[in-house]
C-alpha cells in the first residue's frame, strides 16, 4: 500500500493514512482551487487500498469545506460504503467544530448519508 | 485620482473590504483570511463568520471557475470585482465581473430558481445534486448557490449591465 502524506495548507486539508490503526485522517479546511483535482488522487488510492484492508477508519476533522468538497467528501464515503458492502469493517469518526453550528449540522448531514458506524464527536481545538 | 472620494464611498456604502483586478486562487485565499481576521475583531458568532466567509468562497470560485472555464486570459476582461461589506441587517458579499450575454441570462435563471426554494427545498435539492454526477472537466458541483442560500439570510440579488453586444457585467449579492 502506497504511503500518504500530504501536508495542509491554508485552503486544503492535511490528509494521511496511520498504517497502525488502518485510519485516514483529514484535518483542517477544505476549499481548494479544484476540489475534484484535490481529490481524485485519495480517492483512487482509497479504492486501489480497501482492496487490501478488512478494516478502515475515516477520521475526519474538516471545520469549513466549499460546496464542491462536499461532493468530494460524500463520493469518498461512498467508495467506503462500497466496502462496507463487501464486508470491510468502515467507521467515521467526524469531528466538529463545538464554535459553529453549521459544522454539527454538517455532520448530521453526512451520517444521512452512510449505512455504517458514523460517529459524531467534539473536536479538540 | 481622489483616494479620499474613493474612502468616502466605500464608508458610506459600509464596504470593510474590496479587491478590484484579475483575482487568482492565491489572492483568494488572503482576502479571505482577512475578512475572517476582520470578522473575529468585531463581536460576531463564529457561525456567522463562517457563513460570510463561505458566502465569498463560492462567489469568488464561481469567478474564478468562469475564467478558467472561458479560458479569458485578456486581463481587462479577467479584472473582477468582489467587495464584503456591512448590510442594514448584517453582512453582504459581492462579486461584478465581465460574462457573455448567454451565460448571464443561464446564471440569472440558476439564481430565479434557487431563490424560488424554501430552506428546506434548498436542503434537499442540495442532497440531491450532491448525488448526481459530475460532468467531466467541471470546475464546480453545481453546488454553489444552494450552499449560498443554505447561508443566506434573504435572496440573491443580480444585476447585469449591458457592456456591448456581446457580454455583460455580472453583478451578484448575497446576504448574510
Amino acid at each position: 500500500m502506497e504511503p500518504v502524506d500530504i501536508k495542509a495548507t491554508l485552503s486544503s486539508p492535511a490528509i494521511n493514512f496511520d498504517t497502525d490503526n488502518n485510519t485516514l485522517h483529514i484535518r483542517g479546511e477544505s476549499y481548494p482551487e479544484n476540489s475534484f483535482d484535490f481529490y481524485e488522487p485519495i480517492i483512487s488510492w482509497l479504492k486501489t487500498s480497501l482492496q487490501e484492508l478488512s478494516e478502515i477508519t475515516l477520521d475526519i476533522a474538516i471545520t469549513y469545506m466549499n460546496s464542491s468538497s462536499t461532493k468530494c467528501t460524500l463520493d469518498i464515503m461512498d467508495v467506503l460504503e462500497d466496502a462496507h458492502e463487501r464486508g470491510v469493517k468502515t467507521c467515521i469518526i467526524w469531528r466538529y467544530d463545538r464554535e459553529n453550528p453549521r459544522s454539527y449540522e454538517m455532520a448530521e448531514d453526512f451520517r444521512e448519508e452512510v449505512t455504517f458506524s458514523f460517529e459524531i464527536a467534539v473536536l479538540d481545538t | 485620482m481622489d483616494l479620499y472620494a474613493l474612502k468616502n464611498e466605500f464608508d458610506q456604502t459600509g464596504i470593510m473590504i474590496c479587491f478590484n483586478g484579475p483575482f487568482y486562487h492565491s489572492i483568494i485565499e488572503e482576502i479571505g483570511t482577512a475578512v475572517r481576521n476582520h470578522l473575529a475583531a468585531v463581536n460576531i458568532s463564529q457561525g456567522a463568520l463562517m457563513d460570510v466567509f463561505a458566502v465569498y468562497i463560492e462567489l469568488t470560485h464561481n469567478v474564478r471557475n468562469y475564467i478558467t472555464l472561458r479560458g479569458i486570459t485578456r486581463p481587462e476582461v479577467a479584472s473582477s470585482i468582489i467587495t464584503i461589506g456591512r448590510s442594514s441587517n448584517g453582512y453582504e458579499v459581492s462579486s461584478g465581473n465581465i460574462v457573455l450575454n448567454k451565460d448571464a441570462e443561464m446564471v440569472c435563471m440558476r439564481v430565479d430558481e434557487v431563490n424560488a426554494m424554501t430552506q428546506d427545498e434548498v436542503k434537499s435539492q442540495y442532497r440531491k445534486q450532491m448525488r448526481s454526477d459530475v460532468a467531466r472537466g467541471a470546475l464546480g458541483a453545481g453546488l454553489g448557490f444552494l450552499e449560498i442560500a443554505k447561508r443566506s439570510s434573504e435572496k440573491i440579488k443580480y444585476t447585469a449591465k449591458d457592456l456591448n453586444t456581446t457580454s455583460k457585467f455580472l453583478t451578484l449579492t448575497a446576504f448574510v
